[in-house]
């Protein structure tokens, strides 16, 4: 009888302490997200979640990071079990975050956007994303990105290009001017496939216009029977055999943006984040940037999200340190570690930096924007685009066969 | 008394010690294997908890419409008969060598088998930087003797591509085949090499007529373990090039697990399993038989 008393006691002892333990267990959640290229991202990511802990007694937030492939891939893998992250990366738009809502795998986030007024903070044109969906609203913006056209300063005084381009004319009039000079006029990174990409997707907005743009990257218009696609993929191919940096398939971006640093090209098409590259390096002031000159008003860019799941047991916990990642002071804290913009529109943007205030000029006189083609694409047509523009690139496609190629495979997917 | 004896029957033990590497194979082999096999024939995407049964639409779709597979198929099948041929002919070479009573050849078989025990993704890692077109050792080293002519991007440039994984596949595999054929060697019964040599066989006749049959069994070995691994061969083309560029180093184990992980298409993914599976069973298993029929009748 001593004994099984000792043993209730025991029992007890236990489940008291287990009880005790439950809430404190309860209050952490998993976020997965992508080991950034930008590592003042992932520095500012690991300092926000130290506080977030710090005002939140109790509440802990364990971060799994991991490169882009494997961060969609461990997503895939965790979506058939209980064991994946409260908190996930992804891009906004219907393509790669999309896949997750349609599935039933992020959870609505209306009474979120209610409770803590997000519409009164997130910059309406990162905001946009998260209302496109039937179902409610889905995801919180992260990151608002746009990229331009960064350029040496010395390489383009050396060819005697002494203004931005105006016009798509003159962008390819300052590259003649470049490769005259012996500079090759732009780096990419062949091996990351959508590095290469933005070039053909910004060719695409000059040449078709904003609508038509849409009406092929919908797959609403064919690209087969429209000229400007074809065109586009020989523009493209022009690029690729007069202005490249050479070699460039077997690189990757991250090495395209040493040589860039280095001067062996003119110019790199990126996005904001690459101010906080360039300050890293202490090269700031020897770098300029314009927006691709498409004839049109819409800035080239992203917004990436960061959602509930559906399976999350903390969805509360979660949505507040979405807030507070999300919150005027903590935007206002790390402004310029996640990229040039803020998504929280009550930042007061005070860096000196020119490129800074290139960038904030540029967001404000925003009109409208358009997506990178791996995120407007499905994930199937998006390796087949990649795989065309890379044949049309390496000169093992002919430019006028690219886009009916394209066009023969969106017509056969099922 | 009746129990115990039954505990102590040597089928009983034999079923008792089989049981968990069964269990183990069961769940971590067959059933996946009997799992993708009727994924082949849905539509899943891998997130939503529904399949969709669509017949042999999966396989149809890989067949027809797929601008990725026959390309992947055909470098799968090139790779291999390179996988058969150069890494065990040159580890078959290095075995003759380090068998030889030469100085330092323990640290030499050690040298030769480390690449083995490298993870192949940290080979591959090694491999890209060496073949680096701006800064990589081997143009640094063309550049250094003059063959600008010569150099290359090594990994960006389709035609040449698959072969440069492909020695650096060679580099780690070698060492594998090179065990195994030294210990091949080690089993040729000296006995038969004196006598043979005593009948006045030289040192071609010796290798020809007594040390090559006794090498049969280790070359099936060799020959089937290089046609299997070659067949799925993965780690180090996804390390180096990823299948670029555009694909043109795609392997079918690549492509199917590019399919089903990376484009959510686990019905395709799975159908191109299958027929990597069924080709691997078709090419294996009558090499296999051949060689065993050969022993027989040679015994």
């Amino acid at each position: 009888m001593r004994g099984l008393g000792f043993l209730g006691r025991v029992a007890a002892f236990s489940g008291m302490m287990m009880a005790a333990a439950v809430p404190a267990h309860a209050q952490a959640i998993k976020l997965w997200t992508l080991n950034f290229a930008n590592d003042s991202a992932n520095q500012a990511f690991q300092s926000i979640i130290k506080q977030f802990e710090t005002a939140n007694p109790g509440m802990t937030v364990q971060v799994e990071t991991r490169g882009v492939d494997e961060h969609k891939a461990a997503l895939r893998v965790a979506a058939g079990s209980d064991q994946g992250p409260d908190i996930f990366f992804s891009w906004a738009g219907l393509g790669l975050g999309g896949e997750f809502v349609k599935s039933g795998l992020a959870l609505p986030m209306d009474k979120y956007y209610a409770q803590y007024k997000w519409d009164d903070e997130f910059l309406p044109a990162a905001d946009i994303f998260s209302k496109q969906y039937a179902g409610g609203r889905y995801g919180v913006p992260y990151s608002f990105h746009g990229e331009a056209l960064y350029y040496n300063k010395a390489l383009f005084a050396k060819a005697g290009i002494t203004s931005e381009p105006k016009t798509y004319a003159d962008l390819l009039a300052d590259a003649d001017k470049l490769a005259a000079a012996g500079i090759p006029a732009i780096t990419f990174g062949g091996t990351v496939n959508w590095h290469v990409m933005r070039l053909l997707d910004e060719i695409l907005e000059t040449q078709c216009g904003a609508e038509k743009h849409d009406a092929l990257m919908t797959m609403q218009a064919s690209w087969a029977s429209e000229p400007c696609a074809t065109k586009s993929f020989t523009e493209f191919h022009n690029w690729s055999s007069k202005y490249f940096l050479k070699p460039f398939m077997g690189i990757g971006q991250d090495q395209s943006f040493n040589l860039f640093l280095a001067g062996r090209a003119g110019m790199m098409l990126e996005g904001d984040w690459l101010v906080g590259q360039l300050k890293q390096n202490n090269k700031l002031a020897d770098y300029g940037l314009f927006l691709f000159p498409t004839g049109g008003s819409r800035l080239y860019g992203f917004s990436e999200y960061n959602y509930i799941s559906s399976k999350s047991k903390n969805p509360d916990v979660a949505a507040k340190f979405l807030d507070f990642l999300a919150s005027k002071d903590v935007q206002q804290a790390h402004l310029g570690d996640f990229g040039s913009i803020s998504i929280n529109k009550n930042v007061k943007y005070t860096s000196t930096e020119p490129l800074d205030q290139e960038w904030v000029k540029i967001f404000n006189e925003v009109n409208g924007t358009f997506v990178n083609g791996d995120q407007a694409f499905p994930l199937d047509v998006t390796t087949e685009y990649w795989r065309i523009i890379n044949e049309v690139a390496s000169d093992n496609l002919d430019p006028s066969k690219a886009a009916a190629e394209l066009q023969k495979f969106i017509g056969n997917r099922k | 008394m009746q129990l115990s004896r039954r505990l102590q029957s040597p089928p009983f033990q034999g079923a008792m010690l089989l049981a968990p590497a069964l269990i183990v194979y069961g769940v971590f082999a067959l059933y996946p294997l009997i799992d993708v096999f009727g994924l082949s024939f849905m539509k899943w995407n891998g997130l939503t908890p529904t399949r969709t049964f669509v017949g042999l639409d999966n396989y149809v779709q890989v067949f027809n419409n797929d601008p990725v597979f026959w390309g992947a198929l055909r470098n799968t099948i090139l790779w291999t008969i390179m996988s058969v041929a150069f890494p065990p002919l040159i580890g078959f070479g290095l075995a003759l060598g380090l068998n030889q009573n030469i100085p330092g050849r323990a640290p030499l078989r050690a040298l030769y088998y480390m690449p083995v025990i490298i993870a192949p993704i940290a080979v591959a890692t090694m491999w890209r930087w060496m073949y680096d077109p701006f800064f990589g050792l081997f143009n640094q080293m063309l550049a250094g003797v003059g063959l600008q002519s010569v150099i290359k991007d090594w990994l960006g440039d389709r035609n040449v591509a698959l072969f440069s994984v492909f020695i650096a596949y060679v580099w780690q595999t070698v060492g594998f085949s090179m065990v195994l054929f030294l210990a091949g060697l080690q089993s040729v019964s000296q006995t038969l090499v004196e006598a043979s040599r005593i009948d006045g066989a030289g040192r071609f006749g010796v290798f020809r007529y007594v040390t090559l049959p006794a090498l049969k069994p280790t070359i099936t070995i060799v020959v089937i373990l290089s046609l299997i691994n070659s067949l799925k061969a993965f780690e180090i083309v996804y390390g180096m090039t990823g299948g670029g560029p555009a694909q043109s180093t795609q392997m079918l184990a690549m492509w199917a697990y590019t399919e089903a992980m990376q484009l959510g298409d686990f019905g395709r993914g799975s159908a191109i399993s299958v027929v990597l599976l069924l080709i691997t069973l078709a090419v294996v298993i009558p090499y296999l038989r051949w060689s065993l029929r050969r022993q027989d009748a040679n015994q």
